[in-house]
């Protein structure tokens, strides 16, 4: 702004979907469809969500013989354990429109590996597990996971032998999944709370499986943000 | 001003020459009895049916989220909240009505966003009219905050 | 003029305090299937909307659970919500799906979710 005379360049500052996205949520709120207050809470409510109730309700199911029985007949109910409540968490008091209120654990064993995709858009247990990544939605995902998941698999750093089933969850409808891997060696005797930390997203998605020492996702590149999420609300 | 919209007019044409589907034969408004069974169900599909297609592997990457993303999932969300649609519908008008160019050549919540603002119009919330006249008012609101 | 007119509040009624697909429980009748049936996946027209992928199509698979009832997403997603249908996730072979899945990994499988129409015993 110090310098009257270079003129801004408009489509630089403010991208096409950025005014599109104003004029629509403007529009809408003029028009009575939702509140200011409306887009305001939902807006907090996925501020407070991510993977930490999910990697918790897996080592809570680690620890605990009859919880696990719990979490792989009833996903929802085995959620309230670890502060999830598929229905009135939300706003809504009718769970989250585009989650519905259906999860289910899938429960891993030392001969079958569950690996989680929606072949169809990018379905994915948000209440209980935050925004999806982005690969998670990339076509190219969804197009080669239910064909080739051991390749995908191993492009994850995820080689396993054959004598291990492999099973592709394909969430396609209003069920939403997420994997209880199997409890790694080198952990006994640990708390939930040491053991919620290696559950890391990608092991809750089923392109990774727990190991003590590590409590983040592999890493890759990241693709910056124009104008970032602020969470200042 | 006018200049500048005949050279964003004819980029516009040079790019979507760049956009058409690759079945490299004539296929524009064909003649009826060309489209047989195959064609039908391949034109008559749902774009977001992709599983199992032959793709090559990828650099798996993450993604910060931009601003208007969020806001746009919010805005969604709400709208099913307050039962302007249900998911199911979303669903139906992001990922499959959108058609083929559209769905793979917009970001992810692109996809979502005009969505958003298609089902406003088309269940008569708001007239197109209005919808135009406030993108550029948005628009305009942020010309001249810019030029402050 | 003429304007379509639309019940907002009908799925908030439905739903608040139970859930979806909860609030449609008791909606579909007797399930025609059972854990454990052997079923195939029929190919029906999907013209303009189905969540029920290609793939699978002429498939046999096994039952694994009834999953809920809902209505069909072909009726769902223009709002119609008063016919309601068993959901089934089926078990697949990967081998049954794919004619060049290697020999090598014959036990892997494939599980997804398919509403009653689309399923025939095997």
């Amino acid at each position: 702004m110090s310098d009257k005379h270079k003129p801004q360049p408009m489509v630089d500052e403010v991208s096409d979907f950025e005014i599109l996205e104003m004029a629509v949520r403007e529009l809408a709120i003029e028009k009575g469809l939702f509140s200011a207050d409306d887009h305001r809470r939902w807006t907090e409510y996925v501020h407070t969500l991510g993977p930490v109730p999910a990697a918790r309700l897996v080592a809570k199911a680690w620890l605990d013989p009859e919880y696990k029985k719990l979490a792989v007949t009833d996903g929802v109910k085995a959620s309230l354990a670890v502060g999830v409540d598929w229905i009135n968490s939300p706003p809504t008091g009718f769970g989250t429109p585009s989650d519905y209120c259906n999860l289910r654990v899938l429960e891993d064993t030392p001969k079958l590996k569950h690996v989680v995709v929606c072949t169809l858009c990018s379905c994915y247990p948000r209440p209980i597990l935050g925004q999806s990544p982005e690969w998670y939605r990339t076509p190219n995902y969804r197009r080669r996971l239910v064909r080739w998941p051991r390749q995908v698999l191993a492009e994850f750093g995820l080689q396993l032998s054959p004598e291990v089933e492999i099973r592709v969850a394909d969430s396609n409808q209003k069920t939403r999944y997420i994997v209880l891997p199997v409890r790694p060696a080198g952990t006994e005797g640990w708390t939930e709370d040491q053991l919620t930390e290696i559950v890391t997203r990608d092991c809750l998605i089923g392109v990774a499986v727990p190991k003590p020492g590590v409590t983040t996702n592999a890493k890759r590149p990241v693709h910056p943000a124009v104008h970032p999420v602020h969470h200042d609300h | 001003m006018s200049s500048s919209t005949r050279e964003r007019v004819l980029r516009h044409i040079n790019t979507v020459g760049l956009l058409q589907p690759a079945l490299h034969q004539a296929t524009h408004a064909p003649y009826p009895d060309t489209i047989d069974h195959t064609l039908y169900r391949a034109y008559t599909r749902g774009v977001h049916d992709v599983g199992g297609e032959p793709d090559v592997p990828i650099q798996w990457e993450e993604k910060e989220e931009e601003q208007w993303e969020l806001n746009t999932f919010a805005t969604c969300e709400c709208l099913a909240w307050r039962g302007v649609w249900n998911a199911e519908e979303r669903r139906r008008r992001q990922n499959v009505d959108v058609g083929q160019t559209v769905y793979l050549g917009l970001p992810y919540y692109g996809r979502w966003l005009l969505t958003a603002a298609r089902i406003l119009v088309d269940k008569q919330y708001v007239t197109l009219t209005e919808l135009v006249n406030k993108i550029e008012e948005v628009k305009k609101r942020h010309e001249q905050n810019s030029s402050r | 003029m003429s304007k379509i007119h639309h019940d907002r509040t009908h799925h908030a009624k439905k739903a608040t305090n139970i859930g979806d697909p909860q609030c449609f429980k008791g909606e579909a009748g007797a399930p025609k299937f059972k854990v454990g049936d052997r079923v195939r996946v029929k190919d029906l027209p999907d013209l303009f909307y189905t969540r029920t992928q290609t793939y699978p199509r002429g498939v046999v698979g096994t039952v694994t659970v009834l999953v809920y009832e809902s209505p069909a997403p072909e009726d769902e997603a223009w709002d119609n919500t008063d016919k309601s249908e068993w959901f089934y996730s089926v078990k697949f072979r990967q081998k049954d799906i794919w004619p060049d899945y290697h020999d090598l990994y014959a036990n892997d499988t494939l599980e997804t979710e398919l509403s009653e129409r689309w399923l025939e015993k095997a």
